[in-house]
């Protein structure tokens, strides 16, 4: 039986050694890392390299993120000097942190971030961002300032626009109307929700009842369900995201209320996606949260190829679809 | 049809397990309109013969005919088709279903609609129960009933498969006096409709009361066949037991009848839990040095006494006392009994003795693992060098101490748990079925093995369903019946014949339940 | 003999030797960085184990549970509990690292008594047991943090964390050994030992060989259950407090499907589900295999859904290897 024991010390040494090891030839203290002045840039080669960019994406299970990755293949595919790698977290901060390591020392050019949250992807954001490597943060912010360009739309803008449709379209005589909120406790809900209320206020339109829906159809079905046996004479509903409006269209159908005006918001152009769910009538409106995944190349290619920089931060514009763009919005955007 | 209206025959039917005789040429038939007992010791051959009438093993020699026709079943539903049902002691019944569901579980009426035709099956539910005179609700869920409705249940289900042919294997054994009333009515009525039913039981006063005809199979042979009128228990007794008293028992034999009083169990009575037959009033005493036995019939409480005693059930004492060495004893649980000096051999070595998976030491030195510990770490040198030690003394045959417990023989197994029991350095040993599924040869060694340890001043409380072993090995011996001690025996004085004869009733008593 | 004897080291150690399998794909299919493969490269097997720290713990105790024939699903919520736990006394109630460390520990280690108290004395299924432990572990978590994580600042000032909690982060110990790694090789160590030497062991594997016969043999069954469930929770909260540092962050539905992948690992690395049979240390060496699996698919640009399928995979053939195994102990 001793020789488990000794089998078992040779495996701990194996840990051992390469965590030892590790100290010796590491990335971690890469040349150039200051203590909290700009990053040194690496020695632009422009448009004659071949460059390797790592692109971490919080998950693959929201169609959302699906699409960001898809639109970043799409661009990166007419660049012939990118190789883009992608990593999926799956929902978890702790993966997401081990899969950016791995790309640094994987020796990535570029970084194209999606985090999964804020404060846990910080640091080690800031280590590549510190050891040289631009990051580029997509949709989701990181805290601090430790990165080259923030590429995402603005959560309250969106939500503001479509208060401002709900005041100017739909109840422009004021009214009521129920509120499915995304997953309690994610900022983006909160900011969707505090824009859309800004968006009504002085308008004369009240927001009877509101529910979380944690961004799911099924659960914004549950909700509206409830929302709508409480508040039957609601005139319009407002979804923080399509899913859970196509969810609440199911709902209103099933309490009698076919007619019942409701929006949405991510405008995805694929054909499950609220643009195809404007333009069949299902929703009348939704709001297009852009990917930025396009823009995002956009951006790598002016830091790599151009050797130029970049802003700190590049808000996307939204865009209102209704049934009269649906058709050429969706064209659009499938375009490039 | 055969000739004389014989629906089963079998003739010169042998049966042989990896080199164990089973059955050895059997001739054995069963008329239309007949109730065939069918007698003999554990391992007399009797299961087997049911197995081969029941399709669950095919027989090696001999022919079996059904209705004159030869038949050669290789599975279960062989058998069934060609009607043969049999009637298990375990019930083979779904308790979340009600009693129609179960009895046409698996062929299930459908309307044309293709639901199950519910209303359909209720009603011929209640026509099968009827035909048998049996009256039950078809719709109860069946673990709502007793097990002899239960019992009921599973004849209903095997009259509505058509079958001709019943295969009874102690039907009565968990049954009240009242149900076994019941169970005999629809018996008669199979009688009076045709069938033939082969009636496995070990109660002497039943097989006088319902069977016609009583054959007694010994070390798989026929050895005797008697009209049932003219059974008594006394001739049915010597047949089973047929062969000479072995010496090896009297080697067992002690000893010293003078020592301490080691248990004593006054007026026990635990509360009664379903499926069991708890004490319901037991007194007996065990000396150092004494080897006590229980017998009685399956059911009548030997198991739930020894676990009584040991802690070993949850069971909760009502009445009466025990003493273990003068002092006041009440179970709570085999750790603190085994620490109180108990020591318990359970019946079922697979299911509650050993883990098979792991090595022969792990499961001889489990019961002192604390007292081989030091700072609560136990070196693996002293685990080996105790189970090398038991080992040694109890004879155990391994290939090594290392090796799966699982993978060694049936009576190497129980002399592990046996060694493990002894390891504790017990004052009181509780066994129970020590010798089942046990060759020859290692029953002798534990017999051996049991009169050492009773020489050496361990009482040993013994229960055994065989009389040739409690009356071989045993200073005395206590027939429970129901939960209550019938009748001590002095087997000085008594032999197997008369133990046999006290166990299978011929002193009447009313049943606890 | 000696045949038999080898074969049965072979499927005993199983995972040790597909660890060693999976390490020589990993060196063959390596790419290449600067002429170096980028596996070898220290930083990146340095952070291979860092990656595997938190699941090893919790699988750790996880080989526990099943060993005595249980399972424990609450493990991934505990995680999220203990991180905002950590993450909230030590920022919003400024109590010092030790108080707060070991307040959360006591927490798992409570958390799981509970659970082993009604899976053993009480007899409910340990699956439901800790199915509702992780709902209510998970409940409890966003409770106490009203549903945000909690980010975790260091210094002196109020509303920061103790400087030597970030040690478990990106800075490693003495500049040498990562903290997570540290703990887990320490955790493992100690694990190990418990599992060869100590009469607790022998308990622990009675009762998942045979638990009615362990009972009847004097096995403190119930106690012992309990015990083993307490140490798991115990062991779910150290990797709760390590991912808190790790990320500086307490997060309430982080460690979400953790308990799966300790439940793969423990898997992997030959233990029995049905109890009584397996070891500690092909825990580790599971751990180890999927952890190097995971960095060579990324290393390779491996689409992330065939890297489930992979996994999935390995799992599958760690379990029909074990039906293959010889009945030898």
């Amino acid at each position: 039986m001793s020789g488990t024991i000794r089998r078992g010390a040779a495996l701990v040494g194996l840990a051992l050694v390469s965590a030892v090891t590790a100290c010796g030839t590491t990335h971690e203290n890469a040349p150039g890392a200051s203590a909290g002045g700009a990053p040194s840039t690496r020695a632009c080669e422009g448009a004659g390299g071949k460059y390797t960019i790592g692109m971490s994406q919080a998950n693959l299970a929201e169609p959302y993120r699906v699409r960001m990755d898809d639109d970043i293949r799409k661009a990166a595919a007419g660049v012939p000097q990118f190789t883009v790698n992608f990593a999926d977290a799956a929902q978890d901060n702790a993966k997401q942190v081990e899969q950016v390591n791995t790309f640094l020392t994987q020796g990535i050019d570029l970084l194209i971030i999606s985090p999964n949250e804020a404060t846990p992807l910080t640091a080690v954001v800031k280590k590549a961002y510190d050891q040289g490597v631009p990051v580029l943060v997509l949709d989701r912010k990181v805290d601090g300032d430790g990165y080259t360009s923030f590429i995402g739309a603005d959560n309250v803008d969106i939500g503001r626009q479509a208060g401002r449709y709900f005041a100017e379209k739909l109840l422009p005589k004021g009214g009521k109307v129920v509120e499915l909120k995304g997953l309690a406790g994610a900022t983006p809900a909160k900011e969707r929700s505090d824009g859309f209320d800004q968006g009504i206020a002085g308008h004369g339109i009240t927001v009877v009842g509101s529910a979380d829906a944690d961004w799911l159809r099924e659960k914004g079905q549950q909700q509206a369900d409830a929302l709508l046996k409480a508040h039957p004479d609601a005139q319009a509903l407002f979804s923080a995201n399509d899913p859970m409006a196509e969810g609440a269209r199911l709902a209103a159908q099933n309490a009698g209320l076919g007619d019942l005006p409701i929006t949405g918001i991510d405008g995805l152009p694929v054909p499950e996606g609220g643009i195809k769910a404007v333009e069949a009538g299902r929703l009348a409106a939704t709001f297009v949260y852009p990917t930025g995944g396009a823009e995002a190349i956009t951006a790598a290619k002016k830091l790599l190829l151009d050797c130029q920089q970049v802003a700190k931060k590049q808000t996307l514009p939204t865009r209102l679809v209704t049934r009269a763009n649906a058709e050429q919005v969706y064209a659009e955007l499938n375009r490039s | 049809m055969g000739d004389d209206g014989v629906l089963v025959e079998l003739a010169g039917v042998g049966k042989t397990y990896g080199g164990v005789r089973a059955l050895r040429s059997v001739d054995f038939t069963v008329r239309e309109g007949e109730v065939h007992a069918l007698l003999g010791e554990n391992g007399a051959g009797k299961s087997t013969l049911l197995k081969i009438l029941s399709g669950e093993v095919a027989a090696g020699t001999g022919v079996v005919r059904i209705g004159g026709e030869p038949v050669r079943f290789t599975r279960p539903a062989d058998a069934r088709r060609a009607g043969v049902a049999m009637i298990h002691q375990e019930l083979d019944l779904v308790p979340a279903l009600s009693v129609a569901e179960n009895v046409f579980l698996g062929r299930e009426p459908h309307t044309r609609a293709g639901a199950v035709d519910r209303r359909g099956m209720v009603e011929r539910t209640r026509e099968v129960l009827a035909r048998s005179g049996v009256d039950l609700d078809p719709r109860v869920p069946v673990e709502r009933l007793r097990t002899g409705e239960q019992q009921l249940v599973t004849i209903a289900k095997a009259l509505s498969l058509q079958a001709r042919i019943l295969l009874m294997d102690e039907p009565t054994s968990a049954l009240s006096p009242r149900e076994v009333d019941r169970l005999f009515t629809v018996v008669d009525q199979l009688r009076k409709d045709g069938a033939a039913v082969v009636y496995v039981s070990h109660r002497m006063d039943e097989i006088g009361r319902v069977a016609d005809r009583a054959t007694v199979l010994r070390n798989g042979e026929v050895v005797a066949a008697f009209a049932a009128r003219e059974l008594s228990a006394a001739r049915a007794a010597e047949a089973m037991v047929g062969r000479p008293v072995d010496q090896m028992f009297r080697a067992a034999g002690s000893s010293d009848p003078g020592g301490d009083e080691v248990l004593r169990v006054e007026d026990l009575v635990v509360r009664p839990r379903p499926g069991r037959r708890e004490p319901a009033g037991i007194s007996l005493t065990v000396r150092a040095g004494e080897i006590v036995g229980l017998a009685g019939q399956l059911g009548a409480g030997r198991t739930e006494l020894l676990e009584a005693l040991y802690g070993a059930s949850g069971a909760t004492l009502t009445g009466g006392r025990i003493l273990l060495r003068g002092k006041e004893f009440r179970p709570r649980s085999p750790r603190r009994s085994l620490r109180a000096g108990l020591a318990f051999v359970p019946e079922d070595r697979r299911i509650s003795g050993l883990a098979l998976e792991h090595s022969v030491t792990a499961g001889t030195v489990l019961s002192i693992v604390d007292r081989l510990a030091r700072f609560g770490m136990v070196s693996a040198r002293r685990e080996r060098n105790a189970a090398r030690g038991s080992a040694e003394r109890l004879g155990v045959k391994a290939g090594s101490l290392s090796a799966p417990v699982g993978s060694l023989s049936g009576g190497n197994q129980q002399k592990v748990v046996l060694g493990r029991a002894l390891l504790s350095e017990p004052a009181l040993l509780l066994l129970d079925e020590p010798t089942r599924g046990v060759d020859v040869g290692a029953k002798a060694e534990i017999y051996r093995l049991l009169g050492e340890a009773a020489r050496s001043g361990v009482g040993v409380l013994l229960a055994s369903s065989e009389p040739a072993e409690l009356v071989g090995v045993c200073d005395r011996v206590l027939v429970l019946r129901g939960g209550r001690g019938l009748r001590e025996l002095d087997t000085a004085a008594a032999g197997e014949a008369d133990l046999l004869a006290a166990s299978m009733g011929e002193v009447p008593m009313e049943d606890a339940r | 003999m000696t045949g038999r004897a080898a074969l049965a080291v072979v499927f005993r150690f199983q995972s040790v030797f597909g660890l060693v399998l999976v390490f020589a794909a990993a060196i063959v299919f390596s790419p290449h960085h600067n002429g170096d493969l980028v596996f070898l490269d220290s930083g990146n097997l340095f952070n291979v184990v860092r990656a595997i720290s938190e699941i090893g713990i919790i699988a750790v105790g996880m080989t526990l549970v099943i060993l005595v024939g249980g399972i424990d699903l609450s493990v991934g919520s505990v995680v999220g509990l203990a991180s905002v736990g950590v993450a909230e006394l030590l920022t919003a109630n400024d109590w010092g690292l030790v108080p707060a460390v070991l307040l959360i520990l006591a927490l798992g280690l409570v958390f799981g008594v509970l659970q082993g108290i009604a899976s053993a004395r009480f007899r409910i299924q340990a699956f439901i047991v800790t199915l509702a432990g992780m709902q209510i572990a998970r409940g409890l978590a966003r409770m106490w943090s009203g549903g945000e994580g909690v980010s975790i600042t260091y210094g002196d000032g109020p509303g920061q964390a103790p400087v030597p909690f970030s040690l478990l982060g990106e800075r490693t110990f003495g500049g040498v050994v990562p903290i997570p790694a540290l703990l887990f090789v320490v955790v493992a160590a100690l694990a190990v030992l418990l599992l060869r030497a100590s009469a607790f062991s022998r308990h622990v594997y009675a009762i998942g060989g045979n638990e009615k016969a362990a009972l009847l043999s004097g096995v403190p069954v119930t106690r012992v259950k309990v015990a083993v469930f307490g140490l798991c929770g115990l062991l779910a909260a150290l990797a709760g407090i390590v991912h808190a540092g790790q990320l500086n962050f307490g997060g309430p539905n982080d460690g979400t499907g953790y308990e799966l992948n300790a439940i793969a690992a423990v898997v992997i690395g030959g233990t029995s589900l049905s109890g009584g049979r397996g070891s500690v240390f092909g825990t580790v060496a599971g751990a180890l295999l999927v952890g190097v699996l995971d960095n060579i698919l990324q290393l390779n640009d491996i689409d992330s859904n065939v890297q489930l399928i992979v996994v999935g995979v390995v799992i599958v053939l760690a379990a029909g290897l074990q039906r293959l195994r010889p009945a030898t102990v």
